[in-house]
Formats: C-alpha cells, sequence, structure tokens
C-alpha cells in the first residue's frame, strides 16, 4: 500500500508545466541595416565609428539588446580571421528601447590598441541584435564586421633584404669606380 | 676612399628608392563601407508552444509536425540562418534548478532533448537543438535564403527520464540570420 502511495506520489511529482509567460512580449519583427560593414586601413592606435539602425516594425515600444559574437571560421568570409578582442568594440549601451514603427541609430566605436602587432589584420566579428522576449522562439539579426588595418609588422626579411641591398650594391659600386680609376 | 663613400651613398639612395612603396603602405585613409543599403531581418509566425503540464521521459511534436512555424526573410538581402537552445530553467527561481540541454537530442535525469526538423529537409530529418549555434538553414554549404524566402519547421521535445514535479520551466531558441 506504501509502495502504491509512494509510486503515485512519484508519478504526480513527474507532472511539471512547461509553458512560456504569457504576459510579456510576443514575437517582435525589427530589421538591422547595414547587413555588413567593412573598415579599412585602420591604423593601430586609432578608433572609427559607425551607425547601425534598428527599425521596430510593431505597434509596442521594444527594447534591444546588442552585443558582439565571435563566429566560426567557416562562417566568416574568405581570408579573414577570428577578431582579436571583443573588447575593442564598444556601444553607448548594449541595451537600446525603440519606439513603435520607429529607427533608433546606435554609435558603434572600433578602437585597435596601439601595438604594432596588430598591423596589417584582417579580421571578421559579427555584432547581433535582439529583441527582448521571454517567448520560446526567439530572432536575433547579425551584422557582419569587417575591420582592416594599416600598416606592416616588423618585417624581417624586408630589413634583411635593405641591408643585403646596400651591401651587395655598395660593392658593386665600389669595385666599379675602382676599376674606372685604375690607370690603363 | 672617396670611391667607397660614393658607393656607400648611391647604394644606399637606390635600395631606399627602391623599398619605398612598401614602406609607404601606412598613409591610406580609413575608409568606412557599408554594403548597399542592406536591411536584414527574417520573421516568425509562431513563437510559442505552451505545451502544459509534461511527463518524464516523453516526447512531444508540435502540430502540424514539421509545418508549425513559418521562417520568412523579411529584408533585402540573402541570408545564412542558425538555430541556438539552451538549459531550461525554473521560472520561479532560475539559479536554483535547471533542465540541462543535450547535445545529442537524448535525455537523461534533469537533461532534456530538442531537436527541430525543416519540412522539405529529408538528407538531415530531426537534428538536435544544442547549446552552440549550428545550420539552420542551409546546411552542407547549399544555398542561402533568399528575400522573400520561406522555411516551414517543427520542434521534438523529449523530457528528461527524471525531474522534480510541479516547478514551472522555460527556455527558450534562438533562431538567428546574418547576410550571406
Amino acid at each position: 500500500m506504501i509502495r502504491r502511495i509512494k509510486l503515485a506520489g512519484l508519478i504526480a511529482a513527474l507532472l511539471v508545466i512547461l509553458l512560456p509567460s504569457f504576459t510579456l512580449a510576443q514575437d517582435v519583427n525589427f530589421s538591422v541595416s547595414p547587413a555588413e560593414v567593412h573598415i579599412d586601413n585602420l591604423p593601430p592606435g586609432e578608433a572609427a565609428e559607425f551607425e547601425l539602425t534598428i527599425h521596430n516594425k510593431e505597434k509596442l515600444a521594444h527594447n534591444f539588446t546588442i552585443a558582439t559574437f565571435q563566429p566560426p571560421e567557416e562562417d566568416r568570409r574568405e581570408g579573414r580571421a577570428e577578431f582579436p578582442d571583443d573588447s575593442w568594440i564598444s556601444f553607448p549601451s548594449q541595451e537600446i528601447e525603440v519606439a513603435s514603427n520607429s529607427e533608433a541609430n546606435v554609435t558603434v566605436t572600433v578602437a585597435i590598441p596601439r601595438e604594432q602587432q596588430w598591423a596589417g589584420g584582417d579580421w571578421e566579428i559579427w555584432l547581433g541584435v535582439a529583441a527582448e522576449s521571454s517567448d520560446l522562439l526567439a530572432v536575433k539579426l547579425y551584422v557582419r564586421l569587417l575591420v582592416s588595418t594599416t600598416g606592416t609588422k616588423f618585417n624581417a626579411g624586408l630589413v634583411a633584404g635593405i641591408i643585403v641591398g646596400i651591401v651587395l650594391l655598395g660593392c658593386g659600386g665600389y669595385y666599379y669606380f675602382r676599376r674606372k680609376t685604375r690607370p690603363e | 676612399m672617396k670611391a667607397v663613400i660614393t658607393s656607400i651613398v648611391v647604394a644606399i639612395i637606390l635600395v631606399v628608392i627602391f623599398s619605398l612603396p612598401a614602406l609607404a603602405q601606412d598613409s591610406d585613409a580609413i575608409t568606412i563601407t557599408m554594403t548597399g543599403v542592406n536591411d536584414i531581418s527574417i520573421s516568425l509566425d509562431k513563437t510559442q508552444w505552451p505545451l502544459g503540464e509534461v511527463a518524464a521521459d516523453t516526447e512531444y511534436m508540435t502540430s502540424p509536425q514539421i509545418e508549425w512555424c513559418t521562417l520568412t526573410v523579411e529584408g533585402n538581402c540573402n541570408v545564412n540562418t542558425f538555430i541556438l537552445g539552451e538549459d531550461a530553467e525554473w521560472i520561479d527561481n532560475p539559479s536554483a534548478y535547471k533542465w540541462t540541454l543535450s547535445n545529442d537530442g537524448t535525455n537523461g535525469e534533469n537533461v532534456y532533448g530538442l531537436q527541430f526538423r525543416i519540412s522539405g529537409d529529408t538528407t538531415r530529418g530531426y537534428v538536435p537543438v544544442t547549446k552552440t549555434e549550428g545550420e539552420f538553414w542551409p546546411y552542407g554549404g547549399g544555398s542561402s535564403l533568399a528575400p522573400g524566402d520561406t522555411k516551414q519547421f517543427g520542434l521534438k521535445l523529449l523530457t528528461p527520464t527524471y525531474f522534480v514535479g510541479g516547478r514551472q520551466m522555460q527556455t527558450q531558441i534562438t533562431i538567428s540570420a546574418v547576410a550571406a
């Protein structure tokens, strides 16, 4: 009898409710532009700014969150490496409220540290924009951000080439002038 | 002596002249290019799946099974889409109790499985939704979705073999898109 009661209790305990809250926001229809941003020739030690536009197409105001995302290699553009550090990208706030049927602009700043090791980089990172929702299904839109830095890292080959060039040309020039000035 | 000095000076001048293009690469202006007026957007015609009370170790499918929700590409650029799941948390105290999302659609004690299936996708069938962003459409190098394209899909939930009853659990599946 006790076993049966325990079993019945266990079955009852195995019942659970899995449903989303119905009191909060429903699906949000929104768009983000531009879908892709290229920043080229950005020197280490400098920063560049651009604006993202979030368009809330709903009749209610909604909160949107913005965050960076490191895409896996197979999803990056050809020849692009992983962006070295997410903290180089900043927004005024990671959350923004957009009124109904309105657009809002978010200023994104990309600042590359001064160290020369960041010269000559070709990187990609994504900026994810999502509407805050407690529904089971949610949508996130990514903006591709492709950043290329100028300058060359310390190029040992180039420096060695310059030194070898000076030596060879110097020797060649020396022998040329010596032969030219030698009496016949 | 005069020949030596002249030779060195000429050599330095020649080498500097030829290496200038390589050294001058640092002087370009910064350019920021926004790709056209591309606007990225997708929409889902359903975002909730109210299951009510569920039993342990049981499979639940959306109805209709694989045409339950329609994803539509709304923007003006082609997109690749992805899907991401997460652990289900107890609404009353998320940090105190959760069901862990398995990475292969199977279940266990306090571990649940979640899978999706796209209508017309006979190659993959049901695909596990995991905590790592996975391909939704396209997959395996197929064609991306163009503006106006739609994809219908359904979900399958496998509840844990054991869980603490009487607790309202909540989870979220994120479908994301990026310009193809």
